[in-house]
């Protein structure tokens, strides 16, 4: 039975997915047909038009073989040789540099917002004890 | 006749490779050895030892490739599920995003620049920070190469989740909302898994802005790509 309903759900998701790429197609829109399935689902979701239980197995059962997902598309590097080349290593270089650039910039960033809220909290509760000493 | 039969076997052949690699991992836990490397490695091999091409394989592969799209659209339940943390570090995560997503695209394009790469594999990198199957239809739209892409994914996700820790200590980044987003923006689902390691406030905020980098990053990708007029 679960079986049944976990393919039902995937059905469900993939129509999401066909009107994300039907509204992509149609108003010619730079986002990937599959995001916009994201969004008008979590709309969805959010508006309680679309009950959780209708996707919740479906999409538990997806993102769990996630990483199967992409290796037909990994196995694609096998027409593109140069890759293991000297040239490739340069862009593995530069893809590594990259990401440790863009991990310190986005930990940093959060991590300053997030201890600015809580100065300010931590303001406000200062001065409602005050105003309650007063 | 043939042809179903052929797509089913590649169909069943992958999934027996991957969930062997998947036992594998599961007994040594070697970064290098996560099931998605192995697996790809196991099919490559084939390919070469049968001499068969990659537009045969791709009979069979489409059909899990096709599964890709409805797996983006399933990202919108744990993020309903963490809705109400969101809402409450709203502001932190947004701007870690946003810091992250710029610093991401612009810094790939920049280096790719600065070493001379050709313009289809600059394109290929830019996305490299988003989840695979969002920046494969980046890359596809942008005018890069979509199996470079996943590549450029796979090599940062290996190496925010090896070097990360490391580098984190180092600048300082100590708060698990701060480690999560960074290992989210930075290296995607990989760095999600990771993000396990650190208990579940990191887990949401890392798949959180996972999902964010990939839909800020489908509209702001061709807005960068514009603006240095790669």
């Amino acid at each position: 039975m679960k079986a049944i309903r976990i393919i039902l759900q995937i059905v469900i998701l993939s129509a999401f997915s066909m009107l994300g790429e039907a509204v992509h197609h149609f108003f010619h829109l730079p986002i990937p047909g599959s995001i916009i399935g994201l969004i008008l689902l979590l709309t969805g979701l959010s508006f309680k038009m679309v009950p959780v239980k209708l996707i919740e197995d479906g999409a538990g059962f997806l993102l769990s073989f996630l990483p199967l997902l992409f290796i037909p598309a990994m196995a694609g590097v096998i027409n593109y040789p140069s890759l293991f080349s000297g040239n490739g290593a340069l862009l593995m270089l530069i893809v590594v540099l990259s990401t440790i650039v863009t991990m310190v910039a986005a930990g940093i960033a959060s991590q300053w917002l997030e201890q600015k809220a809580a100065k300010r909290k931590e303001k406000k509760k200062c001065n409602s004890h005050l105003s309650q000493s007063l | 006749m043939q042809q179903p039969f052929i797509a089913i076997l590649i169909i069943l052949l992958t999934i027996a490779a991957y969930l062997a690699m998947v036992k594998v991992y599961q007994r040594f836990t070697y970064p290098i050895l996560i099931p998605v490397l192995t697996t790809t490695v196991i099919v490559i091999l084939g390919l070469l030892a049968f001499h068969i091409s990659y537009s045969d394989y791709m009979v069979g592969g489409k059909w899990i490739n096709a599964l890709l799209g409805p797996a983006v659209v399933a990202l919108a339940y744990p993020l309903y599920n963490q809705r109400h943390i969101i809402m409450k570090y709203s502001f932190p995560i947004i701007g870690g995003v946003f810091a992250g997503l710029f610093t991401g695209m612009i810094s790939g394009l920049l280096f790719a620049e600065v070493f001379g790469i050709k313009r289809d594999l600059i394109l290929s990198i830019l996305p490299k920070s988003i989840t695979t199957p969002v920046a494969i239809q980046i890359a596809a739209g942008l005018g890069g190469v979509p199996s470079m892409t996943v590549v450029f994914v796979m090599i940062a996700g290996f190496s925010g989740v090896i070097l990360g820790p490391r580098i984190m200590k180092w600048v300082r980044i100590r708060s698990h909302l701060g480690k999560g987003i960074a290992f989210g923006s930075a290296s995607h689902a990989l760095g999600t898994s990771k993000a396990f390691e650190y208990g579940e406030l990191t887990v949401s905020m890392s798949s959180v802005s996972m999902t964010l980098c990939a839909l800020l990053g489908s509209v702001f990708g061709p807005v960068v790509v514009w603006i240095f007029q790669v």
